[in-house]
């Protein structure tokens, strides 16, 4: 994916870090694709006064880790799974940006070729 | 100290006794005495001797400061930094490079080894300073520029929240 120049392969169609895609997120596919669940609940969060920016779609992992340390408090070494659960689901949750991101330049791509041709 | 200067002053001179607490309360309670102030500008030609005579000065080295400058009749020194000034030479005061009653220039303060030297020659020029410093300014702000077309980030997508629209993911359902 490119990972070594970051973005800059993605320069000629203008896409860039943290950009929102823009086609259509079922064109391309032979399939339905599966939608995101979010499995932790707003009110728990707010409860739990998890800060806006951590509640993704990994919350509810952050949650069990925030419980798990708040019920063994000094012994932080308890909660190692959940915090390995909870950074295992967020690095996913990165894969998945970067596979957005490389399915809208390809889809960028494809559009300039098709734009060229006809 | 004041109180012995009292006592000396009253025992061994009583008749200075009005004088001396003219003085102490000048210096202690405004914090200056009347002593430290120069004389009015010197007009004729007389005054200046006796000003040149006052300051320790020949007449030929002494030469006021513009009257509205208020300085009055204090004598105007040549700027010399102490910097600049002989290093082995025996000075009476070795430590600010000067000798007994030898008049004191009026900026003193700043002409001293730690602070300000006005005759010290620059170790580099200020075509030499004023090329470097354009040149590091210049070539920042061109190198800025040239790479403000070449923007390299993470080759990710903007972060999912489950507030912004539905996302999905890679999977058939």
């Amino acid at each position: 994916m490119g990972q070594s120049m970051g973005s800059f392969g993605a320069r000629n169609v203008d896409l860039y870090m943290n950009d929102n895609p823009t086609f259509d997120p079922q064109t391309g596919f032979s399939f339905e694709r599966k939608p995101r669940e979010m499995k932790a609940r707003e009110e728990d969060l707010i409860s739990a006064r998890i800060p806006p920016q951590f509640r993704d779609y990994c919350a509810h992992y952050l949650l069990d880790y925030q419980v798990c340390r708040y019920k063994n408090m000094p012994m932080l070494y308890k909660c190692a799974h959940e915090k390995h659960d909870y950074l295992n689901c967020e690095h996913q949750d990165y894969v998945l940006r970067m596979k957005e991101f490389e399915r809208e330049r390809r889809l960028r791509l494809r559009e300039q070729r098709i734009v060229g041709a006809a | 100290m004041t109180s012995n200067l009292l006592k000396n002053a009253i025992i061994v001179k009583p008749h200075g006794v009005r004088k001396v607490a003219a003085i102490l309360s000048n210096a202690v309670r405004n914090h200056w005495n009347y002593q430290y102030k120069p004389g009015p500008y010197p007009k004729t030609p007389e005054e200046r001797v006796a000003a040149a005579k006052k300051y320790g000065l020949t007449i030929e080295e002494y030469q006021p400061y513009p009257e509205d400058m208020g300085y009055g009749d204090y004598p105007k020194l040549p700027d010399i930094g102490a910097d600049s000034k002989d290093p082995h030479y025996p000075y009476d005061c070795p430590e600010l490079k000067r000798n007994f009653n030898e008049p004191v220039h009026a900026s003193a303060e700043i002409f001293g080894e730690d602070r300000y030297d006005p005759n010290l020659r620059p170790r580099f020029s200020l075509a030499h300073q004023w090329t470097w410093f354009l040149g590091v300014v210049g070539g920042s702000f061109a190198l800025y520029f040239y790479l403000e077309d070449f923007k390299i980030g993470r080759p990710v997508a903007c972060k999912q929240y489950p507030g912004n629209g539905p996302h999905y993911l890679f999977t058939p359902k």
